[in-house]
């Protein structure tokens, strides 16, 4: 009789416990998922839905449409905006790789005279925020005739993501073994390939990390895109969705729903993967 | 054997060597050391010219740009010295700007500080289905903040508000057009509380989440021992726990402030800064007089009043990135 109290006053212990935390949790996931949730609803309901203000709003009043999205695609330059938005994210990932990562490599294993303090002035350079810097480089992006065209884009943003991901990969090379190196340079390896076929293969999760940033960051940017793309087919899609679908006093709120979650979501879901590494970037990058 | 030693020391070492060996004296990017700093700046070359080129310039230019009469419209500019300065600082917008963007980042932070610790303590507990919670949590953050924003304004929507619903449903409203009915972004005080929300929302699963890195950084083994020596719970907190993860909260409020403060979509796609200036911050007003006024020199003056207020909090970080070696 007593033995089995003990293990059920444990576990009722444990359930209280549980109850309790996920109380104090609720209000959080409700105040961070409602306003997603909101969205998603909006995105696939019908117009007069929206406004019928008698009936609960939390779930379809009537049947859900793809109306949305065929407006999105058919009347607006929405299409546009996803080939840009990819081909955009897909420079940036390109010309921050091929820069960041043998940089953060030279300043973590080569052994530079001041290679700390290389590191720590690049990844400053993260936090100039692109609000003063925006002016200056209108004049950049002019002067390389590339004003009121994605491609100003693609010049601009690896200015962010450049620092973020050189710093990333100075972390993510100081925990590579120095004797792999070593090794294949005893080998016969020249520095260069010692670092293309030792080095890199076992980093490949720190440079695929790096290449996520460069996609993710790319798509958090609102400003430079504001400032230097104008023409409306030209704009990436966080630019696009707010200039263009919201003009004058008609919104169509649930085309602009589906336009944001379209990319919001999975950007958000590719995101939240790595963003433990984000973390630790910004907070460990030359402590660990 | 290679000779990888340290900077001077192995120069002279390496350009010993050969004359030891053979009469050909070789030149000093051919000794190991020589060659493996020739490989490292040649590696670190373009990222570091990128960032010097595209941000140090820019940085310096800008300076340049707000002591200047630059327009987008005439290529020719006149040195006007703090001219740009003294004439945002009469401007009765732009004093709605600063005052409207420190209140901004003191409330937001208040805020944000709050929402932060106690979700950090609730992730902090093991419990069924964390991971999950977890990820759902920090969404806000990692959903681009247009995105948001925009969810947001159809939330605030001045006649189909779902706050608005949810309030009047809970009867501490009246109905749509009674004296009670809120217009978020229509209302003065309204609209800036409306902003800085976003602002919040979107920050908070941040600052829990460093926080939580700082707390799970603290080895369990430390805290044992001084409980072992009978620190109570509020001294190991106090002595061991705060100066541990200090470093790490610096950087991540550092990182809030520097958004807070420079980002311009929330208020934007929101309010545009009305209405009047109730909402006006200094990043929004910089791009209305610098892209849509095109008046370069002005706007970079107002943008450049962001350093003043940043300045402190880039000086912490960097003393901290410092001493972390």
């Amino acid at each position: 009789m007593t033995t089995a109290a003990v293990p059920r006053t444990h576990r009722q212990k444990e359930i209280r416990r549980h109850l309790l935390l996920y109380a104090g949790m609720t209000p959080f996931l409700f105040i961070a998922v409602f306003p997603i949730y909101w969205m998603l609803i909006t995105a696939f309901k019908q117009e007069p839905d929206l406004y019928r203000m008698g009936n609960i709003p939390f779930w379809f009043n009537l049947p859900p449409t793809l109306k949305n999205f065929e407006t999105l695609f058919y009347q607006t330059n929405y299409g546009y905006w996803i080939v840009n938005t990819l081909t955009i994210s897909a420079w940036v990932a390109l010309i921050t790789l091929v820069t960041a990562v043998p940089a953060g490599y030279a300043l973590a294993r080569l052994k530079l005279p001041g290679a700390e303090n290389i590191g720590i002035a690049i990844f400053m350079t993260y936090l100039v925020p692109g609000i003063i810097l925006f002016l200056p480089l209108s004049r950049v992006v002019a002067s390389l005739g590339l004003q009121d065209s994605w491609w100003a884009l693609v010049v601009v943003y690896p200015t962010f993501t450049i620092p973020f991901c050189t710093w990333l990969m100075m972390g993510f090379f100081k925990t590579v073994p120095m004797e792999m190196e070593e090794a294949a340079r005893v080998d016969g390896c020249g520095q260069l390939s010692a670092l293309v076929r030792v080095v890199l293969p076992v980093s490949l999760p720190g440079v695929l990390t790096s290449v996520i940033f460069a996609f993710t960051l790319s798509m958090q940017d609102f400003l430079y895109g504001l400032a230097f793309v104008a023409p409306g087919d030209q704009k990436p899609v966080p630019v696009g969705v707010p200039t263009e679908l919201i003009r004058g006093d008609v919104f169509f709120w649930g085309s602009i729903m589906a336009a944001a979650l379209l990319v919001g979501l999975p950007v958000a879901i590719l995101y939240n993967f790595f963003l433990d590494k984000f973390i630790q970037g910004i907070t460990g990058g030359v402590g660990k | 054997m290679t000779v990888l030693g340290d900077g001077a020391g192995s120069t002279t070492r390496a350009a010993t060597q050969p004359a030891a060996r053979g009469r050909s004296t070789r030149a000093w990017w051919h000794t190991n050391t020589g060659r493996r700093l020739t490989f490292g700046y040649l590696l670190l070359a373009p990222a570091a010219l990128y960032v010097l080129l595209l941000v140090g310039i820019p940085f310096l230019f800008s300076l340049y740009l707000a002591l200047s009469d630059a327009s987008v419209g005439d290529q020719v500019s006149r040195f006007v010295g703090l001219g740009n300065f003294r004439a945002a600082w009469e401007m009765d917008t732009f004093r709605d700007a600063l005052r409207n963007s420190i209140v901004f980042l003191v409330v937001a932070a208040i805020f944000k500080s709050v929402l932060g610790t106690s979700l950090a303590f609730l992730l902090l507990q093991n419990f069924k289905g964390k991971k999950l919670v977890r990820a759902l949590v920090v969404i806000p953050f990692t959903l681009p903040i247009t995105v948001s924003v925009l969810s947001w304004k159809w939330m605030y929507d001045s006649q189909f508000s779902v706050i608005n619903w949810f309030l009047h449903k809970a009867g501490l409203i009246g109905g749509y057009g009674s004296e009670s009915w809120p217009i978020w972004l229509g209302q003065p005080h309204l609209a800036l509380l409306a902003c800085i929300g976003v602002n919040v929302w979107r920050s908070f699963p941040f600052s829990a989440i460093v926080l939580l890195a700082g707390f799970t950084s603290v080895p369990t083994e430390v805290l044992d021992a001084a409980r072992v020596d009978g620190c109570s719970f509020f001294q190991r907190f106090r002595h061991i726990v705060t100066p541990m993860i200090f470093p790490i909260l610096i950087i991540g409020f550092l990182f809030d402030t520097v958004f807070t403060l420079s980002d311009l979509s929330v208020v934007y796609v929101l309010t545009q800064g009305g209405p009047g200036s109730a909402t006006m911050i200094l990043p929004m007003l910089a791009y209305q007089i610098g892209i849509q006024a095109g008046s370069l020199g002005r706007g970079s003056a107002i943008a450049l009043m962001l350093v003043p207020l940043l300045f402190p909090a880039l000086f912490l970080m960097l003393r901290n990135l410092k001493r972390r070696d």
